[in-house]
């Protein structure tokens, strides 16, 4: 006998799915639980936003929603009824949709091979026929132009979307999560998926959309629930919010201390950007004429949601992603089309973002991680040899300064290494040599309390020996804390630079969401 | 502390491990067959160990298949999966003979001759080096095609332009002046095991202590880490396709001026066939590591030199060998069968367990 929910009724509409109190992560391993005692729905007729920064735990929710993922502790009630969703098959076959942010189709398969992979009706026989027939009767309904008999890998990202969508209606859901469906889409495509979405909210759907954007919020939703760090901060009708107040609501209240530093005097420009456009991995802009001037003895701190951007400026600074237009001066040198060698030996450190997939050679020992960007210069090497005291002496002591846990230099793969020692690494061995220019990304993701306030001092120490540093991070009171100037980047564009000592961290948040 | 010690020495074990893996099977299947198991491995061991001029041969076979070892080896070390070696090792062997038409003092001819092996080796590399690089053509469907290439390129030069006005199935010998001296007298081993043992010596040395090593190893393992950490990358595959170039055209050179007691290529090239890709297993079995390799090949020529002798005193086909070759590899090359059975193993007692309490 399932249990029967008695929320059920209300004035918009059915409530087609409820989770009550879902709790993801176990205490004590994190500092908080991914997700915790988290109560959402959402009703027949109505759009509802989840809302919040990354890492707020949208994404795990809505796999949980889905049957993507299972939860540790909570309920979930569709139409009442108490459901256990353990595969997304399950969440299909009780009407819950989800288009994940990242496309999951077959890319040399057509649309209707994609979507004919997701059913089980057709043991043996083949029946791409009916399924063009339906996907092209769907597209009609619901506004979703894809040509069924294309191959996906020959669509752009915004039909692969109205595909991957398609695909879960093949399967006539109630309900259709959408996890940041516009990350990959150009504003007027955008702008249509927002209308498909009004439509078949109309239609009866119940639609779950998950953004960072504050414009999309105000404009798509119903109703908004905001996530931070886990935790519901908040649910409301659209009609009875605005974006200041879910500004706030997004973000922490704390406010950051400012890290005492020399005073700073503008300097000569270490490192300038003219007006940059780079190209993204999926072939699509990702910086629009990006200008800017890193000084001598500054931190400058990029702020900004994930995404925005951020990532490519640092490959196209570093060398590592190809400048379409515009230039790149470093120490006063054209360095535009340098290669990432050249820019290194200009003197330009690189923290990366992807420690463990670029920042390391993982089944390399510990010993030849730490001169993995120096190997080339003595004493590490005289004439093509590798001195092994050497390196072994310059180990130690980055393994000793900066508290690396490592069972042996020269025996231990950096694989076994945690996060946290794998960071404390290429911390140590990019800022050994107090480099003029210093790009870091995200240097204290991961990192205990002691090291992040460790790396800070670093930081600083070095900022005021002379070092210029680019500070890319996405937690805002890290960047405000310890950067002199605060760029804030959306949409590949620089929208804004202010002075630390002005800065308002609740104004930072409105301009991060182009609120 | 003993975990890491095993981590350290469990390549070895694997490898001791497949070994026992493939002489047990090569067994059943001897036994299916209706052959004695223990006859033939008694004929196979005493082969190789029972007797100095066994040892001899087997070192002697184990020469070139070092090399060729190293040539795969090599490339797996620095991320390409060449299996030229085969055509490489004739153009090394093609090239040892050209040059002993030269006349030199005997020291300096030896040094040539393998000099022009190894350079021939190289250059045959380059294409499939030089096609991957600009154009993306994955080595593996380059290096086959020129392995044909080179195959019948070798056989024309044979009877056309190095042939033997005596006898029209081989070519001309070595000069003697470009012969390694015969080690054990009555068998096919020279100083040429030496020559394949310090180039061993020195790859290891190239790999682990030299930068140009450093940054093939790091482009073999992860080439976007190479790429921020300023490696070339395309400098590094092509310095990986000449190395292993080198190596199997040294190869092919020692087939030549260090193999009596002919000396010489046969219009078939049978005497430097397949041991590009025997070098395959050998890399294999010896994990990529040129010390490894030496020991590899040593264990493979021993089981293709017992061979004939098992199949002459207990009568099992030469091909059983081949089986237990096969063997070994799959064995070695499932490391996800182990993880697997580990993993099956503790599931399948507990099933067990459940069926006798219940």
């Amino acid at each position: 006998m399932p249990k029967t929910d008695t929320t059920e009724e209300t004035d918009t509409g059915r409530t087609l799915l409820r989770a009550e109190g879902i709790s993801k992560g176990f205490p004590g391993v994190w500092e908080h639980l991914i997700l915790n005692e988290i109560d959402f729905d959402v009703k027949e007729g109505e759009v509802h936003t989840l809302l919040g920064e990354n890492g707020a735990g949208k994404t795990v929710l809505a796999n949980i929603l889905s049957g993507f993922y299972g939860s540790t502790a909570g309920k979930i009630y569709i139409k009442g009824e108490e459901v256990e969703l353990n595969s997304p098959q399950d969440g299909l076959e009780h009407g819950v949709g989800m288009i994940h942010q990242e496309v999951m189709l077959a890319k040399p398969f057509t649309v209707a091979e994609n979507v004919a992979l997701g059913t089980d009706d057709s043991d043996f026989s083949y029946p791409l026929d009916k399924v063009e027939h339906r996907v092209d009767q769907l597209s009609e309904n619901y506004g979703l132009e894809v040509d069924p008999t294309a191959r996906v890998g020959d669509l752009s990202a915004g039909e692969q979307q109205r595909a991957e969508i398609l695909k879960v209606l093949y399967h006539e859901p109630q309900v259709l999560i959408l996890d940041e469906p516009t990350s990959l889409l150009i504003p007027q495509e955008a702008q249509q998926l927002f209308k498909v979405l009004r439509g078949m909210a109309d239609e009866g759907f119940g639609i779950v959309f998950i953004t960072h954007k504050m414009e999309e919020v105000m404009e798509v939703s119903d109703r908004v629930t905001v996530l931070k760090l886990g935790k519901v901060m908040g649910e409301t009708d659209i009609e009875e919010t605005d974006e200041e107040e879910l500004t706030e609501m997004m973000l922490d209240e704390k406010i950051p201390i400012r890290l005492e530093r020399k005073e700073f005097e503008e300097q000569s420009v270490s490192l300038s950007v003219e007006d940059i456009y780079v190209t993204g991995s999926r072939g699509n802009t990702q910086l629009n004429g990006v200008s800017l001037n890193l000084h001598e003895g500054e931190i400058f701190g990029v702020a900004g949601v994930s995404g925005n951007g951020q990532s490519e400026l640092i490959e196209a600074i570093t060398g590592l992603r190809e400048i379409d237009n515009g230039r790149l001066i470093i120490e006063g040198k054209d360095m535009t089309d340098a290669s990432p060698r050249e820019i290194q030996e200009k003197g330009v450190a690189h923290m990366p973002e992807k420690r463990r997939e670029i920042g390391v050679v993982e089944p390399m020992t510990v010993g030849e991680n730490l001169i993995l960007r120096d190997y080339r210069d003595p004493p590490f090497s005289r004439l093509s040899v590798l001195n092994r005291s050497a390196i072994t002496n310059h180990a130690e002591e980055i393994i000793e300064e900066f508290d690396v846990i490592a069972p042996d230099i020269w025996k231990s793969e950096t694989r076994i290494l945690s996060g946290g020692n794998i960071q404390r690494m290429i911390l140590g061995r990019e800022s050994w040599r107090a480099p003029e220019i210093i790009i870091a990304s995200h240097p204290t993701h991961g990192l205990d309390r002691r090291a992040v306030s460790h790396t800070w001092e670093l930081f600083i120490d070095l900022r005021d020996r002379g070092s210029a540093i680019l500070l890319v991070s996405e937690d805002l009171d890290e960047v405000i804390s310890l950067s002199d100037r605060i760029a804030v980047m959306l949409e590949g564009n620089v929208v804004g630079i202010v002075d630390s000592d002005e800065a308002d961290k609740s104004e930072l948040g409105m301009m991060m969401t182009g609120a | 502390m003993l975990t890491r010690i095993y981590e350290q020495v469990k390549p070895i074990l694997d490898s001791f491990l497949a070994g026992l893996i493939g002489l047990a099977m090569g067994a059943i299947i001897m036994a299916i067959w209706g052959y004695a198991p223990l006859d033939a491995y008694d004929a196979l061991f005493t082969a190789i160990f029972g007797s100095f001029y066994g040892f001899s041969s087997t070192l002697a076979r184990a020469t070139p298949l070092i090399l060729t070892g190293l040539t795969f080896a090599i490339g797996v070390r620095g991320g390409i999966f060449n299996i030229g070696a085969e055509g490489q090792v004739f153009m090394g062997a093609l090239a040892a003979i050209s040059v002993s038409l030269l006349s030199l003092p005997s020291g300096i001819h030896v040094l040539v001759a393998i000099i022009a092996g190894a350079m021939a080796g190289a250059i045959w590399s380059l294409p499939p080096s030089f096609l991957k690089i600009t154009r993306g053509v994955h080595e593996v469907i380059s290096t086959i095609m020129l392995n044909w290439v080179a195959l019948y390129f070798g056989m024309y030069a044979v009877v056309e332009w190095l042939g033997d006005p005596q006898r029209a199935e081989k070519s001309i010998s070595a000069a003697t002046t470009s012969r390694l001296p015969i080690m054990v007298s009555g068998t096919s081993l020279t100083y040429a095991l030496f020559v394949s043992l310090a180039f061993s010596l020195l790859i290891f040395f190239l790999l682990w202590r030299t930068t140009l090593g450093f940054e093939l190893r790091v482009v073999g393992q992860n080439p976007a880490a190479a790429n921020y950490a300023g490696i070339k990358e395309n400098y590094s595959i092509n310095s990986t396709f000449i190395l292993g170039g080198l190596a199997a055209g040294v190869a092919g050179a020692l087939q030549i001026i260090g193999h009596p007691p002919t000396y010489a290529l046969y219009s078939d090239l049978s005497t430097v066939r397949n041991l590009g890709f025997d070098g395959i297993g050998v890399a294999l079995i010896g994990r990529n590591h040129p010390i490894g390799v030496i020991f590899a090949a040593v264990f493979f020529a021993g089981l293709n030199v017992g061979a004939r002798t098992m199949q002459i005193t207990a009568g099992v086909p030469l091909e059983m060998v081949r089986i237990i070759q096969g063997v070994i590899i799959i064995a070695l090359a499932a490391p996800e069968l182990i993880e697997l059975t580990n993993q099956l193993l503790p599931a399948v007692r507990n099933w067990i367990n459940e069926v006798k309490t219940s």
